[in-house]
């Protein structure tokens, strides 16, 4: 807004009234109708459900076009919805939550997002967004019932529930981000209190991504400080069978909790990554180098 | 000029589909809101209207705010005056219809998107001109030199909270004169 503008509205705001009725009750109900929010779930799947209503805002704004652009992967915005909700599927499928969508024939994630895809492909772009949403707040009422500790299984991967949606709302955040890019919107981050639960699993990750990377950390360990809202400090054993970490830390990592959880999410380069390492530095640049070996597309 | 952090986060809070911050906003801003609405349209159902609908859609598309554009208090000041002219814009055209067809009927410029068309501009400039002296200077430090309250405060070698009632005053004069014109 220009000066001019500015001073023109600001006199305009200085006359404020109030309605004879107060507008709030019909503005939520009108509210609730125009975009649902965030489905009511488990307080520890809370991030997720925030990622989810934020991707349905950024879908809502799409417009034709936007949904025949190629994201990343090679997919359409369409096709990239569809493989959030054929990996959103196989986690309800492992915890007996509603699966929505084509038949479930598989627990591969890449053949389940084929599926998915060709389904969606024969529907409209509104109609993908509205399954792929349909299948995410199922996921989260059936969340809210079950112990943050109930064992879930995804790609092969075991844990518990409560990591594997922390893992689904990094994908949904990631790719969002990936829409937001291409449509040359800014996505304001999630709360600091969703990034928190979101960075900590990211950072329980780093034995398995130098494991799986045939890097043997065992013994060591690794102080890692995460700035901005929602970060924090951690003191992680590096190998995978390893108890609690204790004493100093044989290495530092201090970076942006954003720029950290995109390194796990595949999105951002080991190589040129902002951060400054202390102690054994060639143990931290192998963790920076191996931190993306867990994410898929 | 950035969003205050308070904004920033009622903004994440409704992107993340938090109804309650919806709620919070309207608690915080919907008296502004709708005195802006009357203010245009002097009509108390169309400015309650217009009040509901700027809330809505700040809800539906809430990626179109960008706080490091503005805050938003502004932006949505923007939504609802731009519709509440449209709204007038609207009327008067059904009102000259009603009297018989006009040769030369503007069309508003829908896809403009500034605030101010180019005689409203020229009017708010008027209305400045006319300010008696000691209002003038606050407006032109605060919104044409892009001075804070206290800077203009200090300008001036009087305290900050002086310099606010200050603006504050010429403000209301502002709209006061805008409102007698639009008569």
């Amino acid at each position: 807004m220009d000066p001019l503008e500015r001073l023109y509205v600001d006199a305009l705001l200085e006359d404020p009234e109030e309605p004879k009725r107060s507008l709030r009750p019909q503005l939520l109900a009108g509210a609730r109708a125009r975009r649902r929010p965030a489905a009511p779930t488990a307080d520890w799947a809370r991030p997720y459900a925030g990622r989810v209503a934020a991707m349905d805002a950024l879908l809502a704004a799409a417009v034709e076009d936007d949904w025949s652009r190629v994201i990343v992967e090679g997919w359409t915005l369409q096709e990239l919805v569809a493989h959030l909700a054929a990996k959103d599927g196989l986690l309800a499928a492992s915890v007996g939550a509603p699966v929505l969508g084509p038949e479930l024939t598989t627990a591969d994630s890449a053949a389940r997002t084929a599926d998915v895809q060709s389904y969606e492909r024969a529907r409209s772009p509104e109609q993908t967004r509205r399954d792929w949403r349909a299948q995410a707040d199922a996921l989260c009422r059936h969340l809210a019932n079950l112990p943050a500790a109930e064992p879930a299984a995804l790609d092969g991967l075991n844990a518990p529930v409560s990591d594997h949606i922390l893992a689904r709302a990094l994908e949904t955040w990631v790719h969002t981000d990936d829409a937001a890019r291409v449509a040359r919107i800014t996505l304001p981050l999630p709360l600091p209190e969703h990034i928190h639960p979101t960075a900590d699993m990211c950072a329980r990750l780093l034995p398995w991504t130098m494991l799986l990377s045939g890097h043997d950390a065992s013994g060591r360990t690794l102080g890692l400080e995460l700035t901005g809202p929602g970060g924090g400090a951690w003191h992680l054993a590096l190998g995978a069978e390893d108890g609690a970490a204790a004493g100093e830390p044989d290495a530092r990592i201090t970076a942006d909790v954003v720029a950290f959880c995109f390194l796990l999410g595949g999105r951002g380069d080991a190589e040129t990554f902002e951060a400054t390492l202390a102690g054994d530095v060639a143990l931290a640049r192998d963790v920076l180098a191996t931190a993306p070996a867990l994410s898929g597309p | 000029m950035e969003a205050p952090y308070d904004d920033r986060l009622l903004h994440q809070r409704v992107v993340g589909g938090d109804e309650a911050a919806l709620g919070e906003i309207y608690d915080r801003l919907a008296s502004l809101i709708f005195g802006l609405s009357l203010r245009v349209t002097r009509d108390r159902v169309i400015a309650e209207d217009i009040t509901q609908e700027v809330f809505l859609v700040f809800w539906e598309r809430p990626l179109a705010y960008d706080p490091e554009r503005g805050t938003l208090r502004a932006w949505l000041a923007t939504i609802a005056h731009r519709r509440a002219v449209d709204h007038v814009r609207v009327e008067e055209r059904r009102r000259v219809s009603v009297l018989g067809p006009r040769l030369f009927e503007r069309e508003p410029d829908r896809l403009e998107d500034t605030v101010l068309a180019a005689d409203e501009a020229h009017r708010v400039r008027q209305a400045v001109e006319a300010l008696p002296g000691g209002l003038r200077e606050v407006v032109e430090l605060a919104y044409f030199g892009g001075r804070t309250y206290r800077q203009v405060g200090e300008e001036l070698g009087v305290p900050e909270g002086t310099a606010k009632s200050r603006i504050r005053l010429a403000l209301r004069r502002l709209a006061d004169a805008l409102a007698q014109e639009e008569v």
